[in-house]
């Protein structure tokens, strides 16, 4: 097997797999936060006893970002076939790997963002109110400033559980990391591509959360906060 | 300045209705220092949150300078708001800002310009005395010193009414009167009406010209302050001094007091 694929072929193809991770990453992350961060928003604000409770509103946003949460990433890759085609031409490949991955990380990334919000004291959103702040600037000068050292961590864990995700996407030919540790790594018995793989993942997954880390460490002013 | 008629607040919990507020009544004039005392339980933080429709009155009415907060829309009550500070007993400052920031909040949410802003602050921290603190963070002061940001945000737009939440409860004795020695050069030198709540009686005697006890939901005494301490006619002001350790003027009551206790 070794000889069908001259190793410098190989670290070529590697390379490749790890750009296309990070563009798989890079591009579903900053497509599931702008989805998932007004949805969490939404789901917090809209909560009884909160600044615009909207009860019913609340329980049906949060039944469908359960059900969103409860689908297996494997099977949602199959289930948003047409849809990824419809938006992208594709429905496979790198490019259509992007769109169930966004699907998947958008209600993480709104239950990341509630869980973030509501740690936001009370007491502060009082004051604001009493202050006559309306609920938009209570969003945005209250709830998301204060909670944002939190959002940036929940934000890494989100960008860290794609990394994982996306090396399911080799399944529809996604491409990526994951696609060259099975097709190479297992299935051609290479260990040694199966082990260089793993040790890039790794090395991808530590720096994303020593980024977010430091990021967060950075945000919030009370630095004891944050130092783990 | 402030008129507050037949108040009532009921909540409705799971385990059925709750009463915080019996048919409140009483008004408070411009310029004066108000007191509302009573233990916790009572329905003060309850009445204070009326006093600017934090927490809709279930029935009554609650009047802010001439006008009754039930017939406001929301951009009204938000005008009326502006004009009305509050304090807290923990101080509810946002973390992520600088001390400065936090003055200059309530002038950002009003749309003030940046260099009205910039210069009202520096007079606000001027006035309560932590200039040097401008880009301190709230973790980095102490007690005393975040209540005297709460108190120079409260004050930011010029309000003529100030609401205080058991401002000093959280604070030690020490820190307490110099919040106090405070509030009352506020109302002295600016002219602003405060309504303050707190159990303890110490307070109420140090700054405040006339007092409501508050008992159960229902306002039981109203009246100057020195008139209603040294005469107590409710069981509950009765009960209050005595718990505060502070002997009443008349010795023929003591023995009421203990009796009740």
């Amino acid at each position: 097997m070794r000889e069908l694929l001259a190793d410098a072929a190989l670290q070529r193809l590697i390379l490749q797999a790890t750009v296309e991770t990070l563009y798989m990453v890079g591009f579903s992350l900053a497509i599931a936060l702008v989805c998932g961060l007004p949805l969490g928003v939404l789901l917090v604000v809209t909560a009884p006893g909160h600044i615009l409770p909207q009860p019913k509103l609340n329980a049906a946003l949060s039944s469908v970002i359960n059900a969103g949460r409860s689908i297996p990433f494997i099977i949602l890759l199959f289930l948003l076939m047409p849809v990824t085609k419809l938006l992208v031409g594709v429905s496979i490949g790198t490019r259509g790997a992007i769109v169930p991955l966004a699907v998947a990380a958008i209600p993480f990334v709104a239950r990341v963002v509630e869980s973030s919000l509501q740690e936001v004291d009370p007491g502060v959103i009082e004051a604001a109110q009493a202050m006559g702040a309306s609920p938009v600037q209570i969003i945005f000068k209250v709830l998301l400033p204060e909670a944002w050292p939190t959002l940036l961590l929940g934000f890494t864990l989100t960008a860290i559980n794609l990394v994982g995700y996306s090396a399911m996407a080799g399944a529809i030919g996604g491409g990526g990391l994951g696609d060259i540790a099975i097709r190479y790594g297992y299935q051609r018995f290479r260990d040694d591509v199966l082990l260089e793989t793993v040790v890039i993942l790794i090395a991808l997954v530590q720096a994303a959360q020593s980024a977010g880390n430091w990021l967060a460490r950075r945000a919030a002013k009370d630095q004891r906060r944050f130092n783990a | 300045m402030v008129e507050v008629k037949h108040l009532t607040k009921v909540y409705t919990t799971p385990a059925g209705k709750v009463t915080a507020l019996a048919d409140v009544s009483f008004s408070v004039e411009r310029g004066e220092i108000f007191g509302v005392m009573g233990l916790s339980g009572a329905g003060k933080s309850t009445l204070i949150r009326c006093l600017n429709f934090l927490e809709r009155p279930t029935s009554g009415e609650v009047w802010i300078e001439g006008k009754n907060l039930a017939t406001l829309d929301r951009r009204e009550l938000a005008r009326a708001r502006q004009g009305i500070g509050m304090i807290f007993q923990h101080f509810n400052l946002l973390k992520l800002r600088t001390v400065a920031q936090n003055v200059a909040f309530p002038l950002e949410i009003v749309g003030e310009r940046p260099e009205a802003i910039r210069a009202r602050v520096r007079e606000l921290l001027d006035l309560v005395g932590l200039a040097d603190k401008a880009n301190a963070y709230p973790h980095q002061l102490s007690g005393g010193q975040k209540q005297r940001v709460g108190i120079a945000r409260a004050l930011a737009c010029r309000p003529r009414l100030l609401l205080s939440d058991e401002a000093t409860s959280a604070l030690d004795p020490e820190t307490t009167q110099s919040i106090l020695a405070l509030l009352k050069e506020i109302n002295r030198s600016l002219g602003v009406t405060i309504i303050l709540i707190t159990h303890e009686l110490a307070v109420i005697r140090a700054v405040c010209d006339r007092v409501a006890v508050l008992e159960g939901g229902r306002l039981v005494e109203v009246g100057p302050v020195a008139e209603v301490f040294s005469r107590p006619r409710a069981l509950a002001t009765r009960r209050l001094i005595a718990i505060s350790g502070l002997t009443p003027a008349r010795p023929e009551l003591a023995s009421d007091v203990v009796g009740v206790v």
